[in-house]
């Protein structure tokens, strides 16, 4: 092959390994219900899946494009109220048509919030989406009569799955439901890694390495990172449809500042940059949390003391801590 | 008509109250973060910290003018302890984690009000002298929210003059524009850095305490405070006094406003006015602002 | 005849400083134009002005006769003006040829295939490793840009801002820093590039004007004090009085 075709890249790419390892991984979840049909594990799984999809949504956003958003349960919070509401209002039945709405919703909403942040500089940027997300917040608490306020939005239908009218099964099944979760997931997944790799991603890392010098070079940096923060809350709108779906119920907590604090939390456990690392990190803070919050009412207290210890001892979360022994070892 | 009339005096002697706390608190964030290049997510918290400990020190015993004094001094202690663990480490390291960190400390010390306190609302005993109301052109305005005003006033003035004729002040002020240049002339920028976030941290504090018997103290009010100074913040224009002052009249007035004539959606109101004026004014109202 | 890049009384205030002061300069196609003066003359300042990273307060900047005044960077490169900066400025955590494809694909196009491989992009990658190869970066290519010597970052600068195609290239003090041998190099390397394009050097090493700058202008206190051929810049008296103090 002609060397001038070739790109040295520390990142191999996609090779024979990972991919046996995804799959295994992959066929493992699928197989999960099937073996273990306790209703709690089969939900506790459910539920990392989606915060799993909107850690790995943060993380477009944080660990490639280098913009901090503090409450990006906000757009997972929108999506899951409208597909609620279609499906309560509009058609009890139709699944994907909710989720598509869910979807382009959350981008309707996203588009002027985003264009307006990428007029600042990083920390203003920072700052805003804090105090967008806490306007929604307040809009979703206050507006009894459209969101049920306080009490959240109940009744949601389930409809059935279906691909192409073939009825798979139904959305109130949690193994149904589970397995449907997994598939998005994965697909996200794989769709976002495929982006990230791509020449648009190369224009993201650009971007986060030095906004500056990506200008001279050519590139029209607030354009590129409206679209990195359109890519991230559309795929966060996907997690909030499977959430509404699987919960058949959201409530203003969803969107609180506190609940975003979680999904940072998530990304940094995992590592920031990885895709695959917030997935990971995910999975362990909702173990954590269901393991913690049943003993303590104080779970804020260890939530925070363990952001700070993470930032100021593990930047680089576990999948950092692998690299880490890698080079002890080679020592 | 008196009512209007009365009306109206009563909200622009509460925008002026309300707008002066906000000042306080952001004019704190400011201080810290142009001498030290940190965003001090939890400075909502500390601002909550100094309320509760003016509610209890009232309760058990001390006097209320006793308790603005004694109060501040504890949140900057705690201030102090913040910066040398774990502030000071994070200075040489991205914005983003600093975010993160303070983010962190914020819903620490939040978790640590609630132990402490509880959930449920508190209220601050005034002492009898101030308690009682004075006319003013129809209204019956509480004395305690003019002298309120009154101590406001005294921390803006005494801290202008600090920072403009106290030697310390002005090398504070130095150091904002060009910290090479005074860690040249043999000041220490550890002290500096140690100085700005224990002042900015006691601003903070005042700030808690006499905001405490104008409102109820709940946990939640740090968060309020903190996107509120942040609205200041923005709109005046990061680092600009000028600018804070004017962006903390403004959103006292609108949120007096607001919360006066369409109660729950107040806040959405000043989230808005903010959105629209960073879409056409990114460096704030007076374009001083410098976000980095 | 219409000059290639031109400024009309373009000026710039910081605060109650005038940093560039009504300059009018006619920059040709082709060939090397060096800009000196002393410390704080307001040379990066003009440049600054000319590349859009910061707004002129007033005056005019035309290039191919098209008002470029204030335009977004972005746009500037698409039309080929291109630059380097003073304090090294890399994609510090991307390896030496993700630094320079992605100038390269900036500049091509491309950066909206988001289901496409960077490496189908073949043009792009062919062309980076020329650029490579042209300024013998080609055995760093995989190294990330943070590990790189100094002399060598500062080729990589010259290396990106190439990948933008420029047809005239500002360098903002290129040997900042540098050994006598690593200014050589990159001495060599302006020449050659000034065979193709126009470039404009702000430089302190005088020798380095001298020995290969086709024109020189000499800035002072935000004004061009002097303008000419090296020969007649060395013997210029208000350019040595800039310089050395007026003498008594």
């Amino acid at each position: 092959m002609d060397k001038h075709l070739t790109i040295p890249d520390n990142d191999k790419g996609i090779t024979a390994y990972k991919i046996a390892a995804i799959t295994v991984l992959i066929a493992g979840l699928a197989l999960f219900p099937f073996v273990i049909t306790n209703r709690f594990y089969i939900s506790l799984i459910n539920e990392m899946l989606i915060y799993g999809l909107l850690a790995m949504s943060l993380d477009v956003l944080l660990g490639y494009t280098g913009l901090l958003s503090f409450m990006h349960n906000a757009y997972l919070g929108i999506s899951a109220y409208v597909v609620g509401l279609f499906l309560i209002h509009i058609s009890p039945s139709s699944l994907w048509l909710a989720l598509v709405a869910g979807v382009i919703f959350t981008s309707v909403v996203a588009l002027p919030v985003g264009w307006v942040q990428v007029r600042t500089g990083g920390l203003a940027f920072a700052l805003l989406t804090l105090a967008f997300g806490m306007m929604f917040h307040t809009i979703v608490w206050k507006w009894y009569g459209l969101t049920g306020g306080d009490d959240g939005l109940m009744g949601v239908p389930n409809p059935a799955i279906t691909i192409f009218g073939w009825k798979i099964g139904d959305s109130g099944d949690p193994a149904t439901m589970y397995l449907f979760t997994l598939v998005i997931v994965a697909l996200c997944y794989l769709l976002t890694r495929r982006i990230i790799r791509s020449p648009f991603g190369a224009v993201l890392e650009a971007i986060r390495e030095n906004e500056e010098r990506a200008a001279f070079i050519g590139i029209n940096v607030r354009m590129y990172k409206l679209f990195g923060w359109m890519l991230a809350c559309m795929l966060a709108g996907v997690a909030g449809a499977l959430f509404i779906l699987y919960k058949g119920y959201i409530g203003p907590t969803t969107m609180s500042a506190f609940a975003g604090a979680g999904v940072l939390m998530m990304v940094l456990l995992g590592g920031l940059g990885t895709l695959w690392g917030p997935l990971v990190g995910a999975a362990i803070f909702i173990y954590i949390q269901d393991y913690i919050s049943t003993m303590t009412e104080h779970w804020e207290i260890y939530l925070g003391m363990v952001v700070v210890l993470l930032v100021l001892f593990l930047p680089t979360g576990f999948v950092g801590l692998g690299s880490y022994f890698k080079r002890l070892g080679k020592e | 008509m008196g009512g209007a009339l009365s009306t109206s005096v009563d909200i622009t002697l509460n925008s002026l109250v309300l707008g002066g706390v906000f000042l306080i608190v952001a004019t704190g964030l400011n201080i810290i973060y142009g001498l030290s290049r940190v965003m001090n997510l939890a400075h909502g918290s500390l601002y909550a910290i100094g309320a509760y400990a003016g509610y209890t020190l009232t309760t058990i015993g001390f006097n209320y003018f006793a308790a603005i004094v004694i109060a501040p001094v504890l949140v900057a202690a705690v201030g102090l302890l913040l910066e040398r663990t774990i502030i000071s480490p994070m200075r040489k390291r991205s914005m983003v984690y600093t975010l993160i960190l303070t983010y962190g400390l914020m819903f620490f010390l939040d978790g640590l009000i609630k132990q402490s306190w509880g959930n449920e609302p508190r209220f601050v005993e005034l002492p009898a002298m101030i308690k009682s109301t004075i006319p003013i052109l129809g209204s019956h305005y509480p004395v305690f929210r003019l002298v309120t005003l009154f101590i406001i006033a005294g921390v803006m003035t005494g801290l202008m003059l600090f920072l403009n004729k106290t030697k310390i002040g002005i090398i504070l002020r130095a150091a904002s524009t060009i910290p090479e240049m005074v860690s040249c002339l043999g000041i220490n920028m550890k002290h500096v850095h140690i100085g700005a976030f224990v002042l900015g941290c006691a601003l903070a504090g005042i700030a808690g305490t006499i905001a405490g018997p104008l409102t109820t103290i709940d946990p939640l009010m740090g968060h309020e405070m903190l996107i509120s100074s942040f609205v200041v913040i923005v709109i005046g224009g990061l680092g600009s006094l000028r600018g804070a002052v004017f962006a903390a009249l403004l959103i006292g007035a609108v949120q007096t406003l607001a919360e006066f004539f369409i109660t729950d959606l107040a806040m959405v109101i000043v989230y808005m006015l903010m959105a629209v004026i960073l879409a056409f004014m990114p460096r704030g109202l007076l374009g001083e602002g410098r976000f980095e | 005849m219409e000059a290639f890049l031109c400024t009309e009384d373009l000026c710039r205030h910081f605060g109650g400083v005038t940093a560039t002061d009504c300059v009018c300069i006619n920059i040709e196609h082709n060939g090397l134009r060096s800009i000196i003066g002393p410390n704080g003359a307001g040379k990066t300042t003009f440049i600054n002005i000319v590349t859009g990273r910061i707004p002129a307060s007033s005056g005019k900047v035309l290039f191919q006769g098209c008002d470029i005044t204030n335009k977004p960077t972005h746009e500037l490169v698409k039309m080929g003006i291109c630059r380097t900066f003073q304090i090294t400025s890399v994609f510090k955590d991307l390896s030496v040829f993700e630094n320079v494809r992605i100038a390269r694909q900036a500049r091509k196009g491309g950066s909206l295939k988001i289901f496409s491989l960077k490496k189908h992009l073949r043009e792009v990658t062919e062309e980076t490793w020329n650029i490579l190869e042209r300024l013998d970066l080609q055995n760093l290519a995989a190294e990330p840009a943070k590990n790189l010597a100094y002399g060598d970052q500062r080729v990589l600068e010259v290396a990106i801002a190439m990948a933008g195609t420029p047809t005239i290239l500002f360098l903002d003090e290129p040997t900042a820093g540098m050994s006598p041998a690593e200014t050589r190099h990159i001495s060599d390397l302006i020449q050659g590039l000034a065979e193709d394009i126009s470039i404009v050097l702000v430089e302190h090493d005088m020798d380095l004007v001298m020995s290969i700058s086709d024109a020189i202008t000499v800035l002072h206190y935000g004004s061009i004090i002097a303008e000419g051929q090296p020969d007649d810049i060395r013997s210029n008296e208000l350019v040595r009085e800039a310089y050395l103090g007026k003498e008594e």
